[in-house]
């Protein structure tokens, strides 16, 4: 038993991205939080994000994303007989939203079909996850994910309320055998579980105080809002994530002139910088979306490979892909992907009015 | 590393003029921001290879105070 090792016989057959098509710059911010605006650009990178409208959701996203792979033919709707969905803002508590879009999707029942709850490192996981459902029967996943954090974040909170955007991603994983191999290595550190936190809404801290109040400078949240550690999660990342990625290429023999990029999740601008130093991977090999996207969790990885590769390129790409954050979880990959199968990323207002209380 | 060593790193880091930093020297007169905490965690990380929390950073109050985690 390992939490590392070597997924065979996979291909990433098509990815796609969809992000809500409201853009919000930094200056809407000025009244709030003043010069602390420019502070935290200059730190984290960020100058704007997509935010999802009050109905739209992180699966309105993520189904634009898998309908565009429908229509691409990068995936038959007929052949799915697995859907993933990876979000920490799911439709409803119950039931999983992968059984919501299972039923926009239109498919027959012979599908599994479940969620899961993870953040930053949600895309490596739900690879594996695929690949490991491959294994054992299935012959097409579509892994789907996403989230729209927008709604967990305080507006005034100087912390977070400019770092996060929405989005939402599918990516249709199916089997060849002629495939490179897939080397990857999961882990995790749950003492760090309140680093990264939401406490109330579910049903540990049960009603929870919906006041928002001061906890500092610049700094007010309720209990329903997300709250995070920023120098421990900064602590944890900086010297985990890049020991992670330089263990997983020294035990595959992988060297930095043998990958094409890097691809990390878009934590913020000076954490990236510091991975890339650490890991010696020039930054013109490290692409950035975080300036124009923010930090989007688990779709920060795919957004930043349908932003490269734009459904263009020459082929064959080699990336490594590493996640990290709330859990603490963190995850590192070696994936081959067809740079013409990431498709250029899709702005929407799609909201799946069908699923509202209004309609039930 | 000896003390003047760490004192020019604190001194490269805060972006202050050399020889200006004492172990009395209050970091409420510094630019002990959140970008200051980061490049602080980096410091230590990188040189003594150590991994700072929150509540460390939040307990000091001098150069002094961080020149006693620096070894």
């Amino acid at each position: 038993m390992s939490s590392s090792g070597l997924l065979q016989g996979v291909v990433i057959d098509g990815l796609s991205v969809a992000v809500p098509d409201n853009v919000v710059t930094n200056d809407y911010y000025m009244t709030e939080f003043g010069e602390g605006v420019e502070k935290f650009a200059k730190m984290t990178g960020v100058e704007r994000r997509c935010i999802a409208s009050h109905d739209q959701t992180a699966s309105d996203l993520a189904y634009i994303a898998a309908e565009r792979l429908f229509a691409t033919s990068l995936c038959r709707r007929e052949e799915v007989d697995a859907i993933i969905f990876v979000t920490q803002t799911p439709d409803y508590v119950l039931p999983a939203s992968a059984c919501v879009l299972h039923s926009r999707f239109g498919l027959n029942t012979n599908c599994i079909a479940f969620d899961v709850n993870l953040g930053c490192s949600g895309f490596v996981y739900g690879l594996y996850l695929a690949a490991s459902l491959l294994k054992t029967g299935c012959e097409h996943v579509l892994l789907c994910g996403g989230d729209t954090n927008s709604k967990i974040v305080s507006t005034k909170d100087k912390s977070l309320a400019m770092l996060f955007g929405d989005g939402g991603f599918a990516v249709s994983i199916g089997k060849d055998d002629s495939s490179f191999p897939w080397p990857y290595s999961l882990e995790t550190n749950g003492t760090g579980y309140k680093s990264i936190i939401v406490p109330s809404g579910a049903y540990r801290n049960r009603p929870g105080n919906s006041e928002a109040r001061s906890f500092g400078e610049g700094i007010i949240r309720s209990d329903f809002d997300l709250y995070m550690n920023g120098p421990d999660v900064f602590s944890f990342t900086i010297s985990e994530v890049p020991s992670s990625i330089k263990s997983l290429m020294f035990t595959r023999g992988i060297s930095v002139q043998d990958i094409d990029y890097l691809v990390l999740h878009q934590a913020n601008l000076f954490v990236l910088k510091q991975i890339a130093k650490a890991t010696k991977f020039p930054m013109c090999n490290v692409p950035i979306t975080i300036d124009r996207f923010g930090n989007t969790s688990v779709t920060s990885i795919p957004l930043t490979l349908c932003d490269l590769f734009d459904g263009k390129g020459d082929g064959m790409k080699h990336v490594l892909l590493s996640g990290f954050g709330v859990g603490l979880s963190w995850g590192v990959m070696d994936v081959h992907i067809d740079s013409r199968k990431c498709l250029p990323i899709e702005y929407t207002n799609d909201v799946y009015t069908k699923g509202t209380l209004e309609n039930a | 590393m000896t003390e003047k060593e760490k004192v020019y790193l604190l001194e490269e880091m805060f972006e202050a003029d050399p020889d200006s930093l004492r172990s009395t020297t209050g970091l409420d007169s510094l630019n002990w921001d959140s970008m200051a905490f980061l490049s602080l965690i980096v410091l230590v990380n990188d040189n003594f290879g150590k991994k700072l929390t929150s509540q460390q950073i939040r307990s000091f109050k001098t150069i002094g105070d961080i020149l006693a985690i620096m070894e």
